[in-house]
């Protein structure tokens, strides 16, 4: 096994956040802030912040009279 | 229909079609009102997008990523609207700003430690009209793969796809997006702190 570091660790934060690291990466990056406060501190404000920029940014639903409109067109 | 049993009928087409892109309506038009950041400008680009998708439906391949598929004729019917219309603007570069550019300033700021929790201050001061504004002051490039990361969920193959870009720089400009995006939020947060804070100096007119 081989062991990461804190500088390693931080510069994989985003790509560990969106699911784009290997499966070996990404248990020992888990492993690793299981142990370092500060690595999970930072770790976890992104995600936190990542999922509030998700929220924030939902729009509500197609309105129902362009929907119709759209469909109409493959009636043609 | 005289044809007996055609592989598919118009009909067949036109459920088929309907049923697919019905799944992904709502979330197409989201993604256009965040693209085009107007309303009517929205509904016009969800309608190009239908079109479009619908006269190339014959191209699409059964079982393929239709989320995907779609979000490419999206993007390439906003790229083509937007060329026509508006100018890129000039890409700056942030270099001083980190990956933790939001976290570090927020744990440097005296005004937020007094808080208490001061992560928790900052998430609690951005409001949604924020993190709109800050989204949409990113460069146009930046801006596109930040909406498709980070509020549409798409992985970086799938950007690549959509975009027509390698994933290499799909990466590097989610990347900059990124730190671009914290280094607003920074600004409305610090913004939003003073006007909540009654020992704080007052809020000064700021960009919006
Ligand atoms: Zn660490």
């Amino acid at each position: 096994m081989s062991e990461i570091d804190c500088e390693q660790v931080l510069q994989l934060v985003w790509q560990f956040l969106d699911g784009e690291v290997e499966e070996v990466r990404y248990r020992e990056i888990e492993a690793h802030l299981a142990e370092c406060a500060n690595c999970e501190g930072r770790v976890s404000f992104e995600r936190r912040l990542r999922t509030l920029i998700e929220t924030k940014c939902q729009e509500g639903p197609v309105p129902v009279e362009l929907k119709r409109r759209l469909f109409k067109f493959l009636e043609g | 229909m005289a044809a007996p049993q055609p592989r598919t009928t118009p009909q067949d087409d036109r459920e088929r079609f309907q049923a697919l892109v019905e799944e992904h309506l709502n979330g197409l038009f989201g993604a256009a009102l965040r693209l085009t950041r107007n309303r009517t400008r929205a509904e016009d680009l969800l309608q190009e997008t239908f079109l479009r998708a619908w006269r190339s439906f014959r191209t699409f391949q059964p079982g393929t990523n239709a989320r995907a598929w779609l979000y490419k004729i999206l993007m390439n019917a906003y790229i083509d609207s937007y060329r026509k219309t508006a100018r890129e603007p000039e890409v700056v570069d942030h270099d001083d700003v980190d990956e933790f550019y939001l976290y570090t300033k927020v744990q440097e700021s005296e005004d937020f430690r007094r808080a208490g929790n001061p992560e928790e201050e900052v998430l609690a001061r951005l409001m949604d009209a924020d993190v709109k504004g800050a989204l949409d002051s990113l460069p146009e490039s930046f801006r596109q793969v930040v909406i498709l990361s980070d509020i549409e969920g798409f992985s970086y193959q799938e950007i690549a796809d959509i975009l027509s870009i390698p994933i290499g720089t799909v990466m590097s400009r989610l990347h900059r997006g990124r730190r671009q995006l914290q280094g607003k939020l920074w600004e409305y947060a610090k913004r939003a702190h003073y006007v909540n804070a009654a020992d704080s100096p007052p809020a000064r007119s700021g960009p919006r």
